[in-house]
Parts: structure tokens; sequence; C-alpha cells
């Protein structure tokens, strides 16, 4: 009996032991991950504050003798001429991105629903085909897109980003979206419709309500992808006073070469908004990732 | 009625596709927004590219001066040394970055699944990197790589490890895997976001009876967690891959594809080849290319989603 009582107690501790050694590997791992992610990060910040001066070091300030905020205030100052460019970027990005925004959202719903509630004939061909659209780089499309561009007269302006980022976000967006259509019972719609609804009205009071974590989870993603997209705004647009912040950045720091205090800062900016934005309506992504596209 | 196939059999099931259509035609109201920009900003530009694909064009883009060369820039490009170099380039690229981002993130998800104090902080950091524009994370490592003041010279002199800092984006060495782990240091946030939301849709139940059965952490892993996991690891690795395979930013911005090609990957030579040189025919044959080894890689992809939505449809 005792015997039995013993292996048994020995094989939950193993068993316990054995389990703490994975909660341990998980617990390093998830150190170093932290380390990997924030170090860079936070060097970014220390840089930001330290004078042009103190930043050429050899070996480096780990903590600024004096630390400074003159970055910071050369860039949103609006008198002098970096500020000023600095500044107009920031708007023309918020500008481009929020349109973007607006009008995938506009798009995508309407589409995502059709594709998950009706079954009209090539109705599975058009939303691979969409889905495809995720499949091809930025550049294939770069020549043919600048030239047509060129001939309906929309090149050097923002309308040339919105058109084109448009059609980024669509597929992720529509994909997202049509999965929570398929998790909302169509009963419901069907209630609202014997009540004398109109197919148009039951899905705005009714549908639309039900999917406004994915609505969200697509907007940030269309505001993201438009923030941060470089390739498009850096060959459509010529003009100082239009250039997006990624570009704008780029073009002032390849003529300042050495002011790495100033370009840190930048970048330090330039990700402000949509980190904000995104942890502050995380959860809604996670969500609609888990409901629109693994869940099904 | 375009189609003649003589046969009333064809035309007798030509009538109820054409009425089937015709009856939902409002269906095709709520697409339509969507399909037309589709249309506008794809379809056009594939045309093109291929036509301009059998082109030389003359700098400029005047292209009313084109001559037609035939398959002559395809052959070219086959021929060229530097189209081989950027091809392993572009592998290496593709699948170290994918393959480690996948790995990071995962593992990330599942030591995230557990709750302890200060999960969701720890999670919103590990998801930055992802949130942040590829034009600073590039700024950011460009510093922290900088070959007189970068930080991990500088530790690395410190613990003696190096007489002096390396240059880890001078050198043609180095500078490939220095640039994957840029990348990867962006991407494997969305391995993890994925991989999240997978771990959320295996039940609890079948964990708990398998524990009750005596099956180990390693083994309730592999035989219950991981199997429901394959339709959304497939998804995000093939996501990956395409992403990574169509990078551009990050080694144009860090080092421009040099030194000597080193790490040029394939977009970042079209891009110099089209914009830089304006050689256009050529670039557009490089993109015909890149446009049949995608279409390989989407036909995985769409099998995988459709593998999704079959299951949904038996549900």
């Amino acid at each position: 009996m005792s015997t039995i009582a013993e292996t048994a107690r020995r094989g939950q501790a193993r068993r316990r032991a054995s389990i703490d050694g994975w909660r341990w590997g998980g617990r390093i791992f998830l150190v170093f991950m932290l380390l990997y992610t924030a170090l860079p990060m936070i060097w970014m910040l220390i840089t930001s504050i330290k004078s042009g001066f103190a930043a050429m070091q050899f070996p480096p300030q780990w903590w600024p003798d004096q630390p400074t905020l003159a970055s910071y205030q050369k860039l949103l100052d609006p008198q002098n001429s970096v500020g000023q460019d600095f500044l107009r970027f920031f708007w023309n990005s918020l500008f481009v991105s929020t349109a973007t925004t607006i009008l995938s959202v506009i798009v995508a719903v309407p589409a995502a629903y059709a594709f998950s509630r009706f079954t009209f004939p090539g109705r599975n061909f058009l939303f691979f085909a969409v889905l495809l659209r995720n499949m091809f780089p930025a550049v294939i499309f770069l020549v043919p897109l600048f030239i047509l561009m060129r001939a309906i007269g929309l090149v050097n302006t923002h309308g040339s980003l919105i058109l084109t980022y448009l059609t980024f976000g669509l597929p992720l967006a529509i994909w997202l979206l049509k999965g929570f259509y398929d998790n909302i019972p169509v009963q419901l719609e069907q209630a609202a419709r014997i009540d004398g609804a109109t197919r148009f009205q039951a899905f705005i009071l009714i549908v639309m309500p039900l999917s406004t974590p994915g609505i969200i989870a697509t907007a940030i993603y269309s505001f993201i992808g438009a923030w941060n997209e470089y390739i498009y705004a850096y060959t459509f647009l010529s003009k100082n006073e239009q250039l997006t912040l990624p570009v704008g950045i780029q073009r002032f720091f390849s003529e300042n070469t050495t002011d790495f205090p100033g370009l840190m800062a930048a970048s330090f900016m330039m990700s402000v908004p949509v980190v904000v934005l995104f942890l502050v309506l995380q959860r809604y992504f996670v969500r609609a990732l888990t409901e629109g596209a693994v869940k099904h | 009625m375009t189609i003649v196939t003589g046969k009333t059999g064809a035309r007798g099931r030509l009538r109820p596709l054409l009425r089937k259509i015709w009856e939902h035609r409002a269906d095709y109201a709520y697409v339509l927004p969507a399909i037309a920009v589709m249309l506008i900003v794809i379809a056009y530009p594939i045309y093109y590219t291929i036509e301009l694909s059998f082109f030389n064009t003359p700098p400029g883009l005047q292209l009313r001066d084109k001559i037609f060369v035939g398959f002559g820039n395809y052959t070219s490009i086959l021929t060229s040394p530097v189209f081989w170099k950027v091809t392993s380039n572009t592998l290496i690229w593709t699948l170290a970055s994918t393959f480690i981002a996948f790995v990071l993130g995962f593992a990330s998800a599942l030591a995230l699944h557990r709750d302890f104090i200060g999960r969701g902080v720890l999670r919103a950091i590990l998801i930055i990197p992802w949130v942040i524009s590829a034009v600073a994370a590039s700024y950011i490592w460009k510093w922290i790589y900088h070959s007189d003041f970068g930080i991990i010279g500088a530790v690395l002199v410190g613990l003696g490890l190096a007489d002096r800092p390396p240059n880890f984006i001078d050198s043609v060495s180095t500078v490939l895997p220095s640039l994957i782990v840029v990348n990867i240091w962006r991407e494997f946030p969305f391995a993890m976001i994925m991989m999240m939301a997978g771990l959320q849709t295996v039940p609890d139940q079948l964990l708990r009876a398998a524990k009750v059965d005596g099956a180990n952490a390693w083994q309730r892993f592999w035989h219950v967690t991981f199997p429901h996991l394959r339709n959304v690891s497939t998804v995000t690795i093939l996501l990956l891959a395409v992403a990574n395979f169509n990078s551009f930013i990050i080694p144009w911005i860090m080092t421009g594809g040099g030194p000597s090609n080193a790490s040029h990957i394939w977009i970042t030579h079209i891009y110099e080849l089209a914009f830089g040189r304006q050689r256009w025919g050529v670039a557009s044959a490089y993109s015909v290319l890149l446009f049949l080894i995608l279409m390989t890689l989407g036909y995985f992809y769409v099998r995988a989603l459709s593998g999704n939505e079959r299951k949904d449809g038996s549900a």
C-alpha cells in the first residue's frame, strides 16, 4: 500500500517539476522577448533627449549628462522651418489616413455583408479575387499606377494615395468583416424583417451594431496601414508641402545625416499616434481576429 | 451569347445562369464599389505590366517610343549574375524571417496564454514594434547598428568581445542577417496576435481531459493544442511569407541594397531598375516573374483559406 502511494506521490512531484520547468522556460523566454522588443525603443527615447554632441560619443553615454528636450521643441515649433515642415507632414499623414479609413469602412462593410449573406453567381471567385490582392507587392503596381495617376491628373495629390491605400486595407477588412457577419445569426435579421423592416433597415439597425468591434478593427488596420505607408507616397508625391510623415522624415534626414537625436525624436513622434490608437483599441482587434479570421 | 458551342446543352446551362445573375442583380450593388476600386488599381496595372515587359523603353517614361523586344528582357534577366545573387538573398530573407518570426510569435503566444500579473502590459509592449512605422524602425536600428556610435558595437567592445565596433550593415557578410533581425523584430508580434487568437479556440475541456488521462505538458501541446492550430498556423505562415517576400522599406532605408548588392532583394532591385535606372521594360519583366511566383504561393493561400470555408459550410 505504502509503496503505491509513494510512487503516486513521486509521479505527481515529477509532473509538477516538469510543469514548473515549462513555466520557467516560458518566463525566461518572455524576459528575452521583452528585452528584444523594448531595448531598441528605450534607446530611441534616450537618444532623443541628448544633444547632438552627446549622441556622438564613444563609448556612448548610457544616460545623457544633460538631458534636453531641444529636439522635440525644434520639431513642434511652428516658428522655425523644421517645425513647420514636421507639423505639415503630420497634418498630411493625419488627413490621408483618416480619409482612407472612412472610405475603406464605407466600401468594405457592404461588400463583406454581401459575401457573407448572398449567394450570387461568382461570389467565391470575386471573394478570392479580392483576397489575392494581398499577395502582390506594392512595387508591381507602382509603374502602371504612376502612369494611371498621371493620366487622370492625380499625381502630386493626396487623392492618389487615398485611392491606392484603399486597396491595401480592403482585402483584410472584407475578410475580417465577413467572418463577423458569418457569426451573426440570420434569424435576427429575419425577425426584424417580419416585423416590417426593410433589408436595409435590418442591416443598419441589427447587423451594424453587432459588428461594431469588427468595424473598429478594420478601421484601426486601415489607419495604421495608411499612416505607415512609404513606397507610394515616396513615388507619387514630389512637392515638399504634400509629403506624409515617413517620406518627409526620410527626405529631411537624408540631408541632415548626423542629427540622430532629431531623427529619434521624429521617429518617436511619428509612432505615438498609431501606438496609442492601437493600445486603446487592441482588444477589439484581437477579438475581431478571433471571431473573424480564426474561428470558422 | 458570345460562347457558341453548337450544343443546346450549353445554351440550356447558360440561360439559368443568366437568369440567376439577373435575379441577384441587387446583390452585386453591395460588392460593386469594392470590385470597381480593385479593377482600377489591380487589373489595369497587371495588364500594363505584362505589356511593358515585352518592350524596351527609353528613360523618362516617354512610353510612345517603346520598342518591341519579345522575350529579350526575360533572357537578359535570367542570364545576369545579379539576378541569382538577388534571388538567393530573397530566399534567405524570406525563409529566415518567416520561420523565426513564426516560432518566436507562437512561443510568445503560448507563454502569454496563462494568466499572470502584468500579462496585459507585457502583451501590449510586445505588439508595439508591429504597429510603428517600418521607416521609424529602420532608423532606430540603423542608429543601433551605427559603426561609430552604435550601442551594440559599444557593448561588444565594453565586454571585450571586439576590439572596435563591428560594421554590421556596411559589411557584405553581416548585412543580411542584421536586416533580418530588424524584420523579425517588426513581424513576430503579428504571428503572436494570430496565434493568441487561435489559442483561444482550443477547447479547455479537451486539455483538461487529456490532463486527467495523464498526458504531460508536451503531449497536451502536441496532440491537442497543435492540431487545433493547424489552419491558423498555415494562414499565418503564408501571410508572413508573402509579406517578407514583398518587403521593401527596411532594406531600402537601411542600406539601399548595398554593399555591392549584398542586401538587395527582389523588390528593392525592381524598384531600383524602374525608378533608379529607368529601365521600365526590364523592371516589368521582373514583376511578371514575381507575379508568377506569387500566383503559386497564392494558390496555396487560397487553398488554406478555402479549407476553412469548407469546414465552415459543413458546421
